[in-house]
């Protein structure tokens, strides 16, 4: 009976040092971490440390259940712990690195986006002022053409006309032998064809200006024949210009017959002279 | 005589386990002065928890050297072990850190960037 308390007092103390020792500090801390690291970012960012920690743990525990609560429990628990802690902390960082890469990412993702939006509104720029160049080069080509044909006009005029600036206005004379047959009011062909110059160098002048056509004739003959003879050719020379584009309001026709020679009636070419068709640009007055 | 002997069998492999002849443990302890060099160099004391985790290597370390000169070598061993654990544990406390301020950084660059690309688009 004696013996039989004794053995049973044996195996319960054995039974309460297996079973009933509670664990040490540091190994309910590691088993803490690793259900906590087992959920959290070392898991996905380093399984390794993660899985060295777990082994270690479970050589805290297997030294636990063998032989309690003893030294080398603690000393292997709180490797344990240590490790589990060390998967955490690098999986933590390695988190964090990816983040800051994917941020960086982005971040020169928009940088190129950015570069790519300047390079491409400086080729709008570019591609602009390119066209405002051939725009501005057509401008000057243009104006270039319009001076070309307005000298060409002033030449083509100055074969058969005498311009000139006076205090009137521009005069342009024509000599009445080009224009009219003697004694004739009808224009020649010829005639018609340098009208029609006439009426293109007119028609650049300033449309408010007004034109006044005059006739003029020798001394030859009665004075009231000439001064019939001019009025007839002066609006001869008048409607045909109003033909050729020229507004009918801008322009009059007047008769000088004899009165207004510019050379001598005594011989052939001063009569030539005389005979002679004036056509008069006046500048619009200020007051129009 | 031959209890002597006997004697004498049974007393050293006794001896041994007691730790007696468990040799000095300089490699350990070379190599958990070297991690907790590592961890003051990487700015484990200039990091809370790293600091911690420094400073309990370092005082295991000295306690090992101290039980290392005492002739007990198995308990040296053990505080290195210990004290090799911490001493990597400040060392990745010490670069979490630094990993952290870099996503801070990261983000600041980035939010610079942002204004100066606006800046620049509304210039135009």
């Amino acid at each position: 009976m004696k013996t039989i308390h004794g053995a049973l007092a044996v195996v319960t103390m054995a039974l309460a040092a297996c079973s009933s020792t509670p664990p040490p500090k540091d190994l309910t801390s590691a088993r803490a971490a690793y259900d906590r690291a087992s959920q959290g970012p070392a898991q996905e960012h380093d399984p390794a440390d993660l899985d060295a920690g777990k082994k270690q743990l479970d050589r805290a525990e297997a030294s636990f259940e063998e032989d309690g609560d003893t030294q080398e429990t603690r000393d292997r628990a709180y490797v344990a712990l240590r490790k589990i802690e060390l998967a955490e902390s690098v999986g933590r960082s390695r988190q964090s690195d990816k983040k800051a890469e994917s941020v960086e990412d982005a971040m020169h993702a928009a940088q190129g986006r950015a570069v790519a939006n300047t390079s491409a509104e400086l080729g709008r720029a570019k591609s602009q002022l390119a066209t405002q160049g051939i725009a501005l080069q057509d401008e000057r080509s243009r104006r270039m053409d319009a001076e070309k044909r307005a000298q060409q006009a002033a030449a083509d005029l100055a074969k058969f006309a005498t311009v000139k600036q006076e205090e009137r206005g521009m005069v342009i004379s024509l000599s009445g032998s080009v224009l009219f047959a003697s004694g004739k009011s009808e224009l020649l062909p010829a005639a018609q064809a340098r009208l029609t110059e006439v009426a293109t160098a007119l028609s650049r002048e300033d449309p408010l200006s007004k034109i006044v056509v005059e006739g003029h004739t020798d001394s030859q003959g009665s004075a009231p024949f000439n001064q019939e003879l001019s009025q007839r050719r002066a609006q001869s020379v008048r409607d045909y210009l109003v033909t050729r584009g020229i507004a009918g309001d801008r322009v009059v026709a007047q008769g000088f017959g004899l009165t207004r020679a510019i050379a001598d009636n005594g011989s052939a070419e001063g009569r030539a002279n005389n005979r002679r068709v004036e056509i008069v640009v006046q500048p619009p007055t200020p007051a129009q | 005589m031959s209890s002597w002997i006997f004697s004498l069998v049974v007393a050293t492999p006794l001896l041994a386990s007691c730790g007696a002849s468990v040799p000095p443990p300089t490699q350990r302890m070379a190599d958990a002065q070297s991690a907790h060099r590592s961890a003051q160099e990487l700015g484990a004391n200039e990091v809370p928890e790293a600091q911690l985790s420094l400073k309990l290597a370092g005082d295991q370390i000295a306690q090992a050297d101290k039980a290392m000169s005492e002739g007990e070598n198995a308990r040296a061993d053990s505080l290195l072990i210990r004290a090799q654990a911490d001493a990597e544990l400040a060392i990745a406390q010490a670069r979490e850190e630094k990993s952290s301020a870099g996503v801070t950084d990261a983000v600041t660059d980035s939010a610079a960037q942002k204004a100066t690309n606006a800046g620049q688009g509304a210039v135009k």
